[in-house]
């Protein structure tokens, strides 16, 4: 069995990997059966863990419980053309209630805190200490504070890029498209790592070439 | 010989190659290891295959994309094969969680939040050996918990892996007492909210079944407050975000990250402001933080092929640049 | 919590033989209880030392400001046995009684600790605390906390702050909407990438090949997928005018319904119901990888000639891009991610970056409630670039000099955009 598994794995990571090269019969299989079993999956999942892990174990505890449910079942109405208008009741209810959650969370950790984070003297490490931030310090206070302010700049919709709002702005996307970069190098290290996982399977694991 | 007999041909060499190795292997072949010359040869071999390439590029002939790949493929794969490691430099924020993990004190609660799946695995399984492992190391109670569904999989593997270790073993730490999973808890941020109130209401039971109440580790862990620290590990939604947002910002959680290299810098923002305490940003992270507790983990043994495939990364787009810039001159040379 | 009743029915010859269970076990009972105290019970020796530890002083407890009437916080001052090498001191037990009660441990607690918040109480209870700090053979008790009752706030004061600067949004918001509503045209500035919407459909008019609108994976509560699926209505708008072909697939049913009503819509508006059709819009998988396999696939078979990536991206937004830039089609990507916008800016046409694609999504829908969020979150903005500007030009100037009032100002924009729970 455990020969039968390690060569299924290796067929179809080899299989979606040679896409690499062009799309074949091989790849449109493995994609297949992903596709299949990942939709499968999720179905399982989503009913032991939500439909029966939360509303079948709890409804007895938690009568509030029932209102969830009702508002799911609302959503299924959807399928009945006549009356599908109703499914809008309980989407309305997710977004409002996510928007709610997210507006204090996203605005006091993301807006709030960063703002505060922000305020800086730029050349001390304390206030009353006059210039004794060293250079290294001093440049990276800088270089955040510019570049928060002015990412900023290029975000406001209200005025038209033009004159000193303008280079600002430009000064802003040079400094967001610099962090891009920056990002995406990382990014890089990410896949990498992801495909040296793989290799470390297909190497290692099935064919017991590394140690 | 045609396209599709060259396609066919290389596939049945592929299918030997794999063959012949897997029957090796299970005839008890042990891995392969390049000797230091070899590895020299190797390394450049390639460099001078790179040259060549961009000599074709100023000469305008152009790789295929497929080039690029096998490049690719070929720096991730062989200096897993080389005798060399590779020095780990640590960065100040990986410093700054190893610190702060250093001054709980032994009995201290520490929760491990496991966000993450398998694809994720490669970068975030390494991190989350070697904080368990230090955490044993330091007496420290482990609970874990997961906002993906197989998060807690994960985790188990990450037990398995640290409790087969002599050292661990000889620590004799009793499931329940030591370390607990509470398993998965769909409802993403939501979770987190609740848990600021009452853990036993998002795990009624761990993930075995066993009720809450009759752990004796969780037993008197009511929510956030009966916690000293917390470390997750993300890869994406819900995440390291909704941890800082909700478990730092209202409950004021001692927090520290392991992110996917994808996530990482997003999270700077959060570590600048003071909200975590540190941050493992991908396989990096992972190496630099195996390098503090004094274990060569996968993280450690996969840096080399990281540092190669940049160097390949870095090359072609010197190669790109160029050809990118001969053909600018050359249509404004047609141009004119 | 949930209470158990039991009831025991004694007979008289029974008694007597219950007596003496009963006498055995609670003899057994109090030499366990003895051993759990000291530890372990093993052989007993004829030197065994109790150790002696001071008792914790000064226990206070307090109301948990600021919450729903549940909590309370008890503080103390550790023994002096405590100490972090070689002390005596094991750990902390905190018991409380609830009106007048029994006292019954309600936590244990590590050495060092001198602070316990107590969750889960009800405001109607008067509670009394103390704290036993215990070593390996003997317990130290402190004296007991005043009683109290745990007071509920209906404001958490402290982030008053927060709700000031929240209403000055959402009333700039409102402000907005309303001035949008009664016709003032609102000025958004260009946003780039946006006059290449019509031209990209256009191209794949002329092409005969389809359009492929991939609005990210996310589900509808995520505003960034409301976003494209506003952009899917004028798309799909375009699309309807100039019978382009278009598909869609998703990650998400819900988006599916969304998306299929909006582009019924759009049909029905451009005076095309009848070419509409429901397979426009399909459902793949939930699964991240499943779903970009598959739309991978969709990209290399039938080559679309425009592809919108817009909305919630993951890991697959580089994979996605990649392929669609292989195919040789045209990409206007859009999301506020910033970990996958250096993958779409790398790999497409056009980008819209961050905010920009809400910026887009009210642009393109010119609906009023749009607009005036727009415009109010730039006030918001505003109020962000103020706060950093004067307040970093303040501390700088407090770091190097001495000056009071410079001081108290930076200190009150300190306290404004300071956020505790």
């Amino acid at each position: 069995m455990e020969h039968f598994s390690l060569w299924l794995a290796a067929f179809l990571t080899l299989g979606i990997i040679s896409f690499l090269y062009k799309d074949n019969a091989w790849y449109k299989l493995t994609e297949a059966i992903f596709v299949g079993l990942s939709a499968g999956y999720w179905f399982v999942a989503l009913f032991w863990d939500n439909f029966y892990g939360k509303f079948w174990i709890g409804k007895d505890e938690h009568l509030y419980l029932y209102v969830g449910a009702f508002l799911g079942l609302l959503m299924l109405l959807r399928l009945i053309p006549k009356i599908g208008w109703i499914s809008r009741w309980p989407l309305s209810f997710i977004v409002g209630a996510t928007s709610g959650l997210w507006l204090i969370n996203y605005f006091s950790s993301n807006i709030m805190k960063q703002v505060q984070a922000t305020i800086m003297p730029l050349f001390s490490t304390q206030y009353g200490a006059g210039f004794n931030a060293e250079p290294a310090t001093i440049i990276g206070n800088l270089v955040i504070v510019f570049g928060t302010f002015t990412g900023l700049v290029y975000f406001f919709f209200s005025k038209e890029h033009k004159g000193a709002f303008g280079y600002t702005a430009k000064m802003g996307i040079w400094v967001i498209m610099i962090t891009f970069g920056a990002s995406f190098g990382y990014t890089v290290m990410s896949r990498m790592s992801l495909f040296i996982g793989r290799i470390d399977f297909l190497l290692g694991e099935w064919l017991g070439m590394i140690l | 010989m045609s396209t599709k007999a060259k396609e066919i041909l290389t596939l049945a060499l592929i299918v030997v190659f794999c063959l012949v190795f897997y029957i090796r292997k299970v005839s008890g072949g042990e891995g392969i290891i390049f000797s230091p010359l070899v590895s020299w040869l190797v390394i450049a071999a390639m460099i001078i295959s790179l040259l060549w390439v961009l000599v074709l590029t100023i000469k305008g002939r152009l790789i295929s994309r497929r080039v690029v790949f096998v490049y690719v493929g070929i720096a991730l794969a062989l200096p897993l094969f080389m005798p060399f490691s590779q020095k780990i430099p640590i960065s100040p924020e990986v410093q700054a969680l190893y610190d702060s993990v250093k001054t709980l004190k032994p009995g201290s609660k520490v929760l491990i939040s496991f966000d993450y799946d398998p694809p994720s695995a490669p970068e975030l399984q390494p991190m989350a050996e070697s904080f368990i492992r230090l955490c044993f190391e330091r007496d420290l109670k482990v609970i874990i918990m997961g906002l993906w569904p197989q998060g807690p999989q994960q985790a188990n593997m990450a037990l398995e892996k640290v409790l087969s270790d002599d050292k661990m073993k000889a620590k004799n730490l009793k499931y329940g007492e030591d370390y607990v999973n509470l398993g998965f808890q769909t409802g993403n941020e939501f979770v987190i909210q609740r848990m600021g109130t009452s853990f036993e209401s998002m795990f009624p039971t761990d993930y075995r079944g066993t009720s809450y109440d009759s752990l004796p580790l969780v037993r008197n862990v009511k929510n956030f407050s009966n916690i000293e620290y917390s470390f997750n590990l993300s890869a994406g939604f819900p995440g390291s975000v909704e941890w800082v947002q909700i478990a730092v910002d209202r409950y004021g959680v001692q927090l520290g990250l392991g992110n996917t290299a994808v996530q990482a810098p997003q999270m700077y923002t959060y570590l600048n402001a003071g909200q975590v305490t540190g941050i493992l940003g991908g396989m990096n992270g992972g190496a630099e933080f195996e390098s503090l507790c004094h274990y060569k983990g996968k993280a450690t043994k996969y840096m080399l092929s990281q540092s190669f495939s940049h160097m390949i990364v870095i090359a072609f787009i010197i190669i790109g640049n160029v050809a990118y810039f001969l053909s600018g001159r050359k249509s404004a040379l047609k141009k004119k | 919590m949930s209470f158990k009743k039991n009831t025991l029915t004694v007979t008289p010859s029974a008694f007597s033989f219950s007596l003496l269970i009963i006498i055995f076990m609670t003899a057994a009972a109090s030499v366990v209880s003895a051993s759990a105290v000291s530890g372990p019970a093993g052989p007993p020796e004829a030197d065994t030392v109790e150790i002696v530890i001071a008792s914790p002083t000064s226990p206070v407890v307090s109301d948990f400001k600021y919450d729903d009437g549940n909590s309370l916080i008890l503080t103390w001052v550790p023994s002096i046995d405590d100490l972090p090498v070689g002390g005596k001191v094991l750990g902390y037990h905190v018991y409380r009684s609830d009106n007048g009660g029994e006292a019954k441990k309600i936590a244990e607690l590590i050495p060092g600790s001198n602070y316990f918040k107590d969750d889960d109480l009800y405001g109607d209870t008067t509670y009394v605390y103390h704290v036993v700090a215990r070593s390996a053979n003997s317990r130290a008790a402190s004296i007991n906390t005043e009683a109290i009752q745990p007071r509920r706030e209906w404001v958490n004061l402290n982030l008053k702050y927060l709700f000031l600067i929240a209403l000055i949004i959402a009333a700039s918001v409102i402000y907005f909407i309303e001035t949008a509503k009664r016709g003032k045209k609102l000025f958004v500035r260009k946003i780039a990438g946006l006059e290449a919407v019509d031209e990209a459909i256009g191209r794949a008019t002329e092409m005969g090949r389809s359009i492929l609108f991939i609005p990210g994976i996310n589900d509808m509560d995520d505003v960034q997928t409301l976003a494209a699926i506003t952009i899917l209505g004028r798309v799909s708008r375009v699309v309807a005018d100039y019978d382009t072909k278009i598909r869609m697939p998703v990650a998400r049913s819900l988006v599916m319904t969304a998306a299929r009503e909006t582009i019924k819509a759009s049909y029905m508006a451009a005076g095309r119901p009848d070419a509409y059709n429901d397979d426009m819009v399909n459902y793949i998988t939930d699964e991240q990888f499943g779903y970009v396999a598959a739309v991978d696939g969709i990209m290399v078979r039938e080559k679309p000639a425009t592809i919108f990536l817009l909305g919630g991206f993951f890991a697959e937004s580089l994979i996605l891009a990649e392929t669609g830039n292989s195919v040789g089609a045209i990409q206007i990507a859009g999301t506020a991610r910033p970990a996958q916008l250096p993958f779409f800016i790398a790999a497409c046409d056009f980008t819209l970056i961050g905010e920009e694609l809400f910026a887009a999504s009210a642009y393109l829908s010119g609906e009023p409630k749009q607009l005036g969020s727009l415009k109010g979150q730039d006030i918001g903005k505003g109020i962000a670039m103020l706060a950093i500007l004067l307040g970093v030009l303040l501390s700088t100037i407090a770091a190097v000099g001495d000056t009071e009032t410079i001081t108290e100002i930076l200190k009150f924009i300190t306290k404004v955009f300071t956020v505790t729970n």
